[in-house]
């Protein structure tokens, strides 16, 4: 909401600024600076900087609109004092030392004001690391060429237009090396990195007075063989497909029905209903449906929900949180009882936890929230969609996402299809637009009664909580006996 | 104390001089350079208390290169690094496609807009922001002893911009904002409701604005919840400001831009001169809006923003452009000509301009009514003060189907009780070519896609269906 939270961008591509060490932060200066900051009074102080070389493209109708390449750099000082955090986001990092005693000053005037019996914020205690972890991709993103680029967004231009009633086919790039450092006074120094490349495209078509668009992306943690390894001219093709079915499509019903959504959508579902509550932060803000429901049944057995950082390839895969904690696995929900929620150490010590590896900031400008990362719900026992719509008498199958939003003190959720069809009598039957599904999370839940055998994760998405961060969603095929639908 | 430092704005404009100077070094035929920096202070507030205190400052450059109708795009930080970004975005120029008659915009004279900048936010320090956020706990708790701030904040910034190009135009100024936004929760045995709510300005709010009460008044209205009958029905809802906007700034911007009305990309395509909506509404965009967030005396190309009517009386009278969106739709054929209406957006240092709106108005000629008349006209049907999922309303088409927990049943004019929760469907072009009714109290509503809007609360009547969970 503040105008200032947008990153800083430097012109130049590639390491050009990268100092020889391979370290943008001078380790002696920092800890110096870490030093003084512990003496001014913080009981624990930490730099980090992270630098993001990226570059976007988009096309519209096979032909270039815009290529950006760019290199941004943001470091952020975070100082507790008192059991208060006071913190400082700059792109200047000379000036770091001069930011530490106002800072650490800043952090005693918030504790000054707790109020008598209320809980000073503490960091659980983690493993101290001095070490380097890079994700290295099979070809390197930050080499790929602009005509590369426009090559292969034009494949999905090929599959996508070549028809009377597609209006325009819009194709976008994104790809970024993001590189951090993090050094604490508690003696943490580490560096790591990886890549994200994401390729998408939206077909637009129109029929008469009818005028209906179909989004697609395909991507995830990783390097240009992430893109290379998509057939984008048969996704070309599907989006296309999609955009004309969508064209001759009815309006959903509305009401109380079952409903059955694809391994894209579940994604989703699962991400909105029950991954944001499970959120720590949101819990100790006491703003979760899911507080103090630890180790309750929340959801039928069926249900077990992961969220994976480590899922390489994964758009929510990094291989270790921004506060340095090494990540991995966390079963959020096994057979239907809530087992863990997502932790950064400051949550971890509220509720006397272990932090999980659950701190994801958007960038170096920002400090780190609670986040989620690859989020699925593992598979069940139906072989396909065929066996799950079956019982189904009168219902809807909704595929691919539009995106959704959750009220996580309320414990209300809400997702929108792409398109869907009818189920009647165990057979889809006409095409459906305008698909949207709500309802109450610790209902929903257990009325999850089919999940197929096989879970996948499903279209890169984004994330926003104050901060937008890439995320992965997916899981089987998955029916829900009642669902609200429009 | 002042927030920025002494001499920003004569810094900023020197360093984007310095990267001017790059591009007539490498001859570049025409260039123009944006310059942003600001400096802030913000505070966060969690479960009722101030968690985090904190400040800092960033800036840029962006950089467009344009040859033979060509457009290349660079973005900075260090102006020593000027030249290569200036090359980077001629190499991206000529792999572009070229576009007939598209050149930067010469200087023409604009006029000053006031209300930008206000001193009082300027002084304004992490203790003043800190006693702010006291007073708002403390106004929240007075109000509703349950009521907690669950999440929000306050914040201030203050920016320095500039914007030169190669055709003599050359503007620098200084601006200010204070924010605030709360997430007000109430838990009545373990039955949540919450509400947010939050407001900004160029000029220093007061420690405890309106949005404060509204939005306690929101989480303690929507306490206890009725039964009502199940099904989905097409009824009158009446949206407010805040339940409004959402929707309004997914959808109907978008139909009113130039590039997408004549690709055929809006459900406006067509339609110009010709009645979209009720016949006494009307959408203006005032660029020159005194102290808006999106108003200024120059769009992000340099030419002169103005006060224009998009929808007059019902009838589609203009579209908006930029200047190279309106050289590319006529050279490729898809209109006569076009114009820049002066609706070049750049959201920030590291993107090109492209087609916005500035501050979106939407008036009756039949005149407003005050909340208890539309009450009043509503007789049956809902109040919708917040919806889930309005970004994924469709804006080439208008439909839209959403979820509010913000929602309030009304009989014989009268409200008479909370839904636990409800499904809102409809399209929004049809919606608001039907019986329309807008309030008396027009409050502005901030979009980070499509400027600011000042819209009051909205009465439809038709067109829309509520579906009860």
């Amino acid at each position: 909401m503040f105008l200032w939270a947008t990153m800083v961008i430097a012109a130049n591509q590639g390491e050009a600024h990268k100092p020889s060490s391979g370290r943008y932060l001078d380790q002696e200066k920092v800890r110096k600076a870490l030093d003084s900051a512990t003496t001014h009074g913080a009981s624990y102080a930490e730099v980090r900087l992270v630098s993001f070389t990226q570059s976007s493209v988009a096309m519209r109708d096979g032909i270039l609109e815009r290529a950006i390449p760019g290199q941004e750099l943001g470091l952020t000082l975070r100082i507790l004092a008192d059991g208060a955090w006071g913190v400082h986001s700059t792109t200047d990092i000379a000036s770091l030392p001069d930011q530490i005693e106002s800072t650490t000053r800043l952090a005693k005037a918030v504790a000054s004001r707790r109020a008598d019996g209320e809980k000073p914020i503490g960091l659980a205690e983690v493993p101290i690391f001095e070490d380097e972890q890079h994700w290295n991709s099979k070809l390197d993103v930050r080499n790929t060429e602009l005509d590369t680029k426009m090559d292969l967004m034009n494949d999905f231009y090929r599959g996508a237009s070549q028809h009377k009633h597609v209006v325009s086919v819009t194709t976008g790039w994104s790809d970024e090396h993001i590189h951090t450092e993090l050094m604490t006074s508690e003696g943490m120094d580490r560096t790591w990195s990886f890549q994200r490349s994401l390729i998408h495209g939206m077909v637009t078509a129109r029929d008469e007075g009818e005028v209906v668009s179909y989004r697609t992306r395909a991507g995830g943690q990783g390097g240009l063989e992430l893109i290379k390894g998509v057939d984008l001219l048969e996704l070309g093709e599907q989006a296309q497909t999609a955009a004309l079915r969508l064209l001759k499509a009815e309006r959903a019903p509305s009401g109380k029905m079952p409903l059955i959504a694809d391994q894209d959508l579940t994604g989703v579902y699962i991400h909105e209903a029950l991954g944001h509550p499970c959120e720590a932060d949101l819990v100790a803000a006491g703003d979760s449906c899911l507080d103090g429901k630890l180790g309750q049944k929340i959801g039928n057995e069926l249900v077990t929900v992961v969220d994976d950082p480590t899922l390489m390839g994964g758009y929510g895969a990094y291989p270790i949180d921004d506060e340095g904690v090494n990540t991995r696995e966390k079963v959020l929900i096994k057979n239907g009882v809530l087992t863990e929620y997502l932790n950064h150490r400051e949550t971890a010590h509220h509720f006397g936890l272990e932090p999980n590896g659950g701190a994801r900031a958007q960038d170096g400008l920002h400090h780190p929230l609670v986040r989620m990362s690859n989020t699925m719900i593992q598979g069940g026992t139906h072989s396909d969609l065929d066996e799950l719509m079956e019982d189904v008498e009168y219902g809807i199958y909704a595929c691919g996402t539009r995106g959704g939003q959750v009220d996580t003190g309320r414990g209300s959720f809400q997702f929108a299809a792409q398109e869907a069809w009818l189920i009647e009598d165990g057979e889809l039957t006409r095409p459906l637009k305008d698909v949207s599904v709500s309802g109450m999370t610790l209902e929903i839940l257990k009325n999850v009664d089919g999940l197929t055998k096989e879970a996948e994760l499903a279209t890169p998405g984004f994330c926003g909580k104050g901060q937008t961060v890439p995320v992965g969603d997916g899981g089987p095929v998955m029916r829900i006996r009642e669902a609200l639908v429009g | 104390m002042n927030m920025l430092p002494e001499g920003a704005e004569e810094r900023l404009l020197s360093n984007a001089k310095l990267i001017a100077k790059a591009c007539e070094q490498s001859g570049v035929q025409q260039w123009d350079i944006v310059g942003f920096q600001s400096y802030g202070h913000e505070l966060d507030i969690e479960a009722g208390k101030i968690t985090m205190a904190g400040g800092g400052g960033e800036g840029g450059f962006g950089v467009r290169v344009v040859e033979d109708g060509t457009f290349g795009f660079a973005h900075l930080v260090d102006v020593s690094g000027a030249q290569r970004a200036v090359e980077q975005a001629l190499r991206i120029a000529r792999k572009s496609p070229s576009i007939d008659n598209f050149v930067l915009p010469s200087e023409q004279k604009a006029q000053r807009v006031g209300g930008m900048c206000d001193q009082n936010i300027l002084n304004l320090g992490p203790d003043d922001l800190l006693e702010q956020a006291d007073a708002i706990l403390n106004a929240v708790k007075s109000a509703d002893k349950r009521a907690i701030v669950t999440g929000g904040g306050v914040g201030v910034s203050a920016t320095a911009s500039c914007l030169l190009n190669s055709e003599g135009i050359l503007e620098s100024g200084l601006s200010t904002s204070h924010g605030i936004g709360v997430q007000v929760t109430i838990d009545n045995d373990g039955k949540m409701t919450s509400s947010y709510q939050g407001d900004s300005s160029r000029t220093r709010l007061v420690d405890v604005p309106d949005c404060v009460a509204h939005a306690v008044d929101w989480a303690v209205k929507t306490q206890n919840p009725i039964e009502v009958e199940s099904g989905a029905k097409d009824a009158p809802v009446l949206m407010t400001s805040e339940g409004f906007s959402p929707l309004f700034s997914v959808v109907v911007p978008p139909a009113m831009m130039g590039q997408k009305l004549v690709r055929k990309e809006s459900f406006w395509t067509g339609k110009m001169n010709q009645n979209v909506m009720s016949e006494d509404l009307s959408i203006h965009d005032n660029g020159l809006l005194e102290g808006g967030f999106s108003s200024g005396s120059r769009d992000s190309e340099g030419v002169p923003k103005r006060h224009q009517s998009l929808v007059e009386s019902g009838r589609l009278v203009n579209m908006l452009w930029s200047t190279r969106d309106a050289a590319q739709q006529v050279a490729e054929g898809r209109i006569e000509s076009a114009n820049s209406t002066g609706s070049a957006v750049s959201r920030s240092h590291q993107s090109p301009p492209s087609t916005g709106a500035s501050e979106l108005t939407m008036t009756s000629s039949r005149g407003s009514r005050s909340f208890e008349q539309l009450l009043e006209q509503l007789d049956d049907g809902y109040v919708i003060n917040g919806v889930m999922g309005a970004h994924t309303a469709n804006p080439t088409s208008g439909d839209f189907s959403v979820t509010t927990s913000s929602i309030l049943r009304v009989v014989d004019g009268e409200i008479v009780g909370p839904l636990k929760q409800a499904g809102l469907s409809g399209n929004l072009a049809k919606a608001l070519s039907g019986n329309v009714v807008l309030g008396d109290d027009v409050r502005r509503q901030g979009s980070y896609s499509s400027g600011s809007m000042h819209l009051p609360d909205v009465l439809l009547m038709e067109g829309l269906r509520v579906n009860p969970a």
